[in-house]
C-alpha cells in the first residue's frame, strides 16, 4: 500500500480545518440573527398572556430583554458576548440560553447515537448478508426493507410503534423521558430512562437503517466484483475473509460518508421524533422557540448545531484517512 | 377433614360479606394517597400567575397559589384566603377578613400586606385581566395583619369573581419586595404559595412536580403528589391516557375527533359542560370599504351556515342560537338579539342584503393560525358558503405571532378567526369585543368598531351589580351591537374533559384547573 503522502499531519489538517471555519461561524451567527429579527412575530406578545397589559409592561419587557434598541447595536452585542461564551438569557424559560441548550442538546444527541449505532449495525449487517446471499429470501428481504424503511415518514412510524408497543402491547412507556410518577436514583434511573428511550430510537433509526442496508448492498456488491477480489480469491483468500477485510473495508468509504451525512440531518428529524414522544431534546426546543419568538434560544441552538455539523464533518473526513491510506491531507 | 373443610367455607364466607357489605361505602368516601398526572400541552413561560394570563402558567400555578376567593361549580365566589367579607350597600366597600395561621410554602406568615402588595405592585401592572378591576380600585387599606379593605370609585359587578387565583393571585411580598426585575426573580421560575400543593421541580420540557402542602389553610389535598406532563403532541396525550401515563387531559389539549375513541373505552370518563363561556368568532376590519357597511356584515352572517361548522369542527359540542355575548349568561340571552333569530343561515337573504348594499362580488381573505385545527376547519366552511352569494374567500394562515401583529398591531387584514373567553364575566371577557380601542392593542376588538353610546351602555353594565336592573342595561347595548354586526359571532363552546374513570372530586371549581386538592382515587 502507498505511504502517507508529504503533506501535512493529521493534527496540523485539523486545526487548518477548524481554523477555516470560524469564519463561516460567524456569517452563520450574523445571517441567522438578522433573519430571526427580520422575520414577522413579537416575542413580547408570546409571554403576556391572552389579555392586553398596560404598554408599560410592554416597554419594560422589550428594555429587559434588549429589544428597544437598534438591530446593528444589538447584532454587535450579540457577537461581543458570544465570543465571551455568554449566549444570552432565554425570554420563555428565564434560564441561560447556553445551560439550557447543552442540557437539550445532551440528549438529543443520546437519542442520536443510539439510533446511528443501532441503524448502523443492524443496516451493515443486513447489507452485507444481502450482498452475500445474493438474490435470496434475505437479500429480497433486505432491498423491501430498505424501500419501505425509507419511505415512512417518521411521525407516522412513531405513532405506530406507540399503538403496537405501549397501548397494545403495554411494554414500553409511550413517551417522556422518564417515568412521570416517584423518583428514580442511580440504576433505576438509568433503566427507567433507557426504557424511555427504545421507542422513539427505534423511530428515528428506521430511515437511516434502510438507507445504510441499501447503501451497505449495492457498495459492497461493486466491490466484491472488482478485480482484486478476484485476484484475492485466486491467491486461495478464505471467502469470510475476502467479504470482511477485502470487500467491506473498500466499501466502506461511501458508508462513513453517509453515516456522518446522517447526524446533520437527524437533527431535523429529532425535532419530530421528539415532538411525538415528548423527548426534551434540541429539535423540541427548536420548535417551541420558534412559536415564542424567544431569539437567544433560537440563534443558540443554531449556533451550537453549526459548530456540531463541522465537527462530525471533520471527524467524517479523519476517519477517510483510517479507512483509506490513499487519503492525504494536502 | 370435613370440619376443615366446613371451617373455610365459614371463614371464606365471612370475608366476603365483609368485603362486599362495606366495598360501596368504602369506594365513595375519599381515601389519602397516590399520585395524579395532568397533562399539559406546552411548557409554561415561568411560573409567576401575576406577570401573564397565558393558559399553561395559570393551569401549573393554580394549586401552589391562591387568592382572596375561589369560585364554585355555580359561579358563586368561596372563602379562600379570605375567611368571609362584607360589602357596603353601595357597592363601593369589600372588606375581607383574612384567615390567620396562613403560612407561605417557605414558612413565612401571609398578611393583609401580601394582598395590598400584589394587587398594587404586580397586578395592576402586569396581570392582563386584573386591568379592568385596578381601574376601578380607588383604594387598598390594611387596618390590621388580618383585613383588607379595598374601596372602588365606582361599582363593579364582576368584582367578587374577579378575586380568584386566576384573575388575582397573591404572591408573597418578602420574596418579591426588593426585586428589581420580577421577570428574573427565583419565585417566578419556583413559585412559593399558600395553596394545596408546594413546589419541587420543573424539569423544562418533561414535567413540573408539587407534592401536598400539609399546613394547608382548606382541604388538605388527598394526593401525595401532583405531576403536570408537557407533551406537545395531542395524539401522544391521548395515547398517555389510554396506557395510564396520564390521568386527567383538560379539553383544551386534545382533538374533538378523539372523543368517540375516549367514549368507547371504560377506564375512561368523558366528561362535558359549559364552565367558563368563551366565544369563536370571526373579527372583521371595518377600514374595509365594503366591510364596513352593516348590511355586508349582516350578509355575511346570513350566508355562513354556524350549525355545520359546529358539527364538522366542534363534533357537535357548541352553541350556535347565540347573541353578541353568547348565551351562557342569562344576562346577556336576549330572543331579540339572537343572531340565530336575526341572521339565520339563508344565503338568498344574505344575496339580497349584499344587492341593496351595492355590492356585487367580493374578494376578501380571512387570516387563521394553522395551528387552531378548528378554526382553521370553520373557516374552509365559510370559505364554502360564501362562494354561494360571489364572496370569494381566501385563506390565509399565518402562525399565531405573525397574526397577532397583522389582526392587532397593524390592522392589515379583512377577516379573522378568533377566539376569546368570557373570563367568568361578560365584563371581563366580552365588552372587550365591542367597545372602542386604541390601534395597536392585543387581545381586544381589532375592528375598528366605536360608538359612543355602546361604550357608555357596557361602561354602565359593568357597574351596574343588581342582576335585574344589569340585564336590562345589557338588554339597550346588544339591540345596537345586534344590528351593527361588529363581528361576526360563530358560536359558544361546550367544553369537554377526559380522565381515568376511577378518579373523584374532579371540577369542583368553576375553572377545572384549581382545586385539586380535592381529586381523590376511588381505589
Amino acid at each position: 500500500m502507498s505511504k502517507k503522502g508529504e503533506g501535512r499531519s493529521l493534527g496540523q489538517y485539523a486545526l487548518l480545518r477548524i481554523a477555516q471555519a470560524l469564519p463561516l461561524i460567524i456569517a452563520i451567527i450574523i445571517i441567522n440573527f438578522l433573519l430571526i429579527n427580520l422575520a414577522p412575530g413579537d416575542p413580547v406578545t408570546a409571554l403576556i398572556g391572552e389579555f392586553p397589559v398596560p404598554q408599560e409592561y410592554v416597554e419594560e419587557m422589550r428594555a429587559n430583554f434588549g429589544l428597544d434598541q437598534n438591530i446593528a447595536v444589538r447584532l454587535v452585542r450579540y457577537l461581543g458576548n458570544v465570543l465571551r461564551g455568554d449566549l444570552g438569557f432565554s425570554f420563555n424559560y428565564r434560564v441561560p440560553v447556553l445551560d439550557l441548550v447543552l442540557n437539550r442538546l445532551g440528549r438529543t444527541i443520546i437519542l442520536m447515537i443510539s439510533a446511528i449505532t443501532f441503524a448502523s449495525i443492524v443496516g451493515i449487517s443486513l447489507g452485507v448478508a444481502a450482498a452475500k446471499w445474493r438474490n435470496s429470501f434475505i437479500d429480497n428481504f433486505a432491498v423491501a426493507f430498505a424501500t419501505i424503511g425509507y419511505s415512512i415518514p417518521v411521525f407516522w412510524s412513531g405513532q405506530i410503534l406507540i399503538l403496537i408497543f405501549a397501548i397494545w402491547l403495554g411494554w414500553l412507556p409511550s413517551g417522556g423521558l422518564q417515568s412521570i410518577r416517584g423518583d428514580y436514583f442511580g440504576w433505576a434511573l438509568i433503566v427507567d430512562r433507557a426504557r424511555h428511550m427504545i421507542l422513539p430510537m427505534l423511530a428515528l433509526s428506521l430511515r437511516y437503517m434502510a438507507l445504510t442496508t441499501r447503501l451497505t448492498r449495492s457498495s459492497l456488491l461493486e466491490t466484491l466484483n472488482s478485480d482484486f477480489i478476484l485476484a484475492a480469491k485466486s491467491r486461495g483468500v478464505k471467502s469470510r475473509g475476502i467479504l470482511w477485510n477485502h470487500g467491506l473495508r473498500n466499501a466502506a468509504m461511501p458508508i462513513i460518508t453517509v453515516v456522518g451525512f446522517h447526524f446533520t440531518f437527524m437533527v431535523a428529524g429529532s425535532a419530530l421524533v421528539e415532538t411525538v414522544f415528548g423527548w426534551p431534546g434540541i429539535g423540541r426546543l427548536l420548535y417551541t422557540s420558534i412559536t415564542a419568538r424567544d431569539f437567544p434560544v433560537l440563534l443558540g441552538i443554531l449556533l451550537v448545531v453549526s459548530v456540531a455539523v463541522i465537527l462530525v464533518t471533520l471527524i467524517t473526513d479523519l476517519l477517510y484517512a483510517f479507512v483509506d491510506p490513499r487519503v492525504t491531507y494536502d | 377433614m370435613k370440619k376443615f373443610k366446613f371451617g373455610t367455607i365459614f371463614v371464606l364466607a365471612l370475608v366476603f360479606v365483609v368485603a362486599f357489605g362495606l366495598s360501596p361505602v368504602r369506594a365513595e368516601s375519599p381515601s389519602e394517597g397516590g399520585d395524579l398526572v395532568v397533562a399539559l400541552g406546552e411548557d409554561p413561560e415561568h411560573l409567576n400567575p401575576a406577570l401573564t394570563t397565558g393558559y399553561p402558567v395559570a393551569a401549573a400555578t393554580a394549586n401552589v397559589y391562591s387568592a382572596l376567593t375561589w369560585r364554585s361549580e355555580d359561579g358563586e365566589a368561596q372563602p379562600d384566603l379570605a375567611k368571609s367579607w362584607d360589602v357596603s350597600d353601595d357597592y363601593l366597600e369589600y372588606t375581607f377578613y383574612l384567615q390567620e395561621d396562613v403560612r407561605w410554602h417557605d414558612g413565612e406568615a401571609f398578611t393583609s400586606a401580601d394582598v395590598k402588595f400584589s394587587m398594587e405592585e404586580l397586578l395592576a401592572n402586569y396581570h392582563g385581566r386584573f386591568q379592568d378591576v385596578a381601574e376601578k380600585i380607588a383604594d387598598i387599606e390594611t387596618p390590621d395583619d388580618y383585613t383588607v379593605v379595598i374601596t372602588l370609585e365606582e361599582p363593579y359587578a364582576p368584582f367578587l369573581s374577579s378575586m380568584t387565583v386566576f384573575d388575582a393571585p397573591i404572591l408573597p411580598r418578602h420574596l418579591l419586595e426588593d426585586v428589581d426585575d420580577y421577570g428574573d426573580a427565583d419565585i417566578t421560575t419556583s413559585p412559593v404559595g399558600t395553596g394545596p400543593f408546594q413546589f419541587v421541580e420543573w424539569e423544562r420540557g418533561d414535567r413540573i412536580v408539587l407534592e401536598r402542602y400539609d399546613d394547608y389553610h382548606g382541604q388538605v389535598a388527598y394526593m401525595d403528589r401532583l405531576y403536570y406532563n408537557i407533551l406537545p403532541d395531542t395524539a401522544s396525550r391521548t395515547a398517555a391516557l389510554e396506557t395510564g401515563e396520564v390521568d386527567y387531559i383538560m379539553g383544551h389539549y386534545f382533538p374533538r375527533a378523539d372523543i368517540p375513541r375516549f367514549r368507547e373505552n371504560p377506564d375512561i370518563e368523558v366528561w362535558q359542560g359549559t364552565r367558563i363561556p368563551a366565544l369563536w368568532f370571526a373579527f372583521v376590519n371595518h377600514e374595509h370599504p365594503e366591510l364596513g357597511d352593516p348590511l355586508v356584515r349582516q350578509a355575511l352572517m346570513h350566508a355562513t351556515d354556524r350549525d355545520l361548522i359546529i358539527e364538522l369542527s366542534q363534533e357537535g359540542l357548541g352553541n350556535y342560537k347565540i347573541g353578541p355575548m353568547g348565551a351562557s349568561f342569562d344576562f346577556v340571552d336576549f330572543p331579540e338579539t339572537n343572531y340565530e333569530n336575526l341572521y339565520p343561515y339563508n344565503p338568498d337573504r344574505a344575496r339580497e342584503l349584499l344587492d341593496e348594499a351595492g355590492v356585487d362580488s367580493l374578494d376578501i381573505e380571512i387570516i387563521v393560525d394553522p395551528a387552531r385545527e378548528d378554526l382553521m376547519q370553520a373557516a374552509e366552511i365559510m370559505q364554502d358558503n360564501f362562494r354561494q352569494i360571489d364572496v370569494n374567500l381566501s385563506i390565509d394562515t399565518q402562525e399565531r405571532e405573525v397574526m397577532i401583529e397583522n389582526v392587532y398591531e397593524k390592522r392589515n387584514y379583512d377577516l379573522s378567526m378568533q377566539s376569546f373567553t368570557s373570563g367568568g364575566d361578560p365584563a371581563s371577557g366580552y365588552h372587550r369585543l365591542y367597545t372602542t380601542q386604541d390601534f395597536g392593542t392585543p387581545f381586544v376588538s381589532a375592528t375598528g368598531y366605536s360608538k359612543e353610546e355602546v361604550d357608555e351602555l357596557l361602561s354602565e353594565a359593568a357597574s351596574t351589580p343588581d342582576v335585574e336592573e344589569r340585564k336590562a342595561v345589557y338588554e339597550e347595548a346588544l339591540n345596537i351591537i345586534a344590528q351593527d354586526v361588529p363581528i361576526l359571532a360563530l358560536y359558544e363552546e361546550e367544553s369537554v374533559d377526559v380522565n381515568n374513570a376511577k378518579l373523584r372530586g374532579l371540577r369542583e371549581s368553576l375553572d377545572v384547573r384549581d382545586k385539586l386538592n380535592k381529586i381523590w382515587w376511588s381505589e
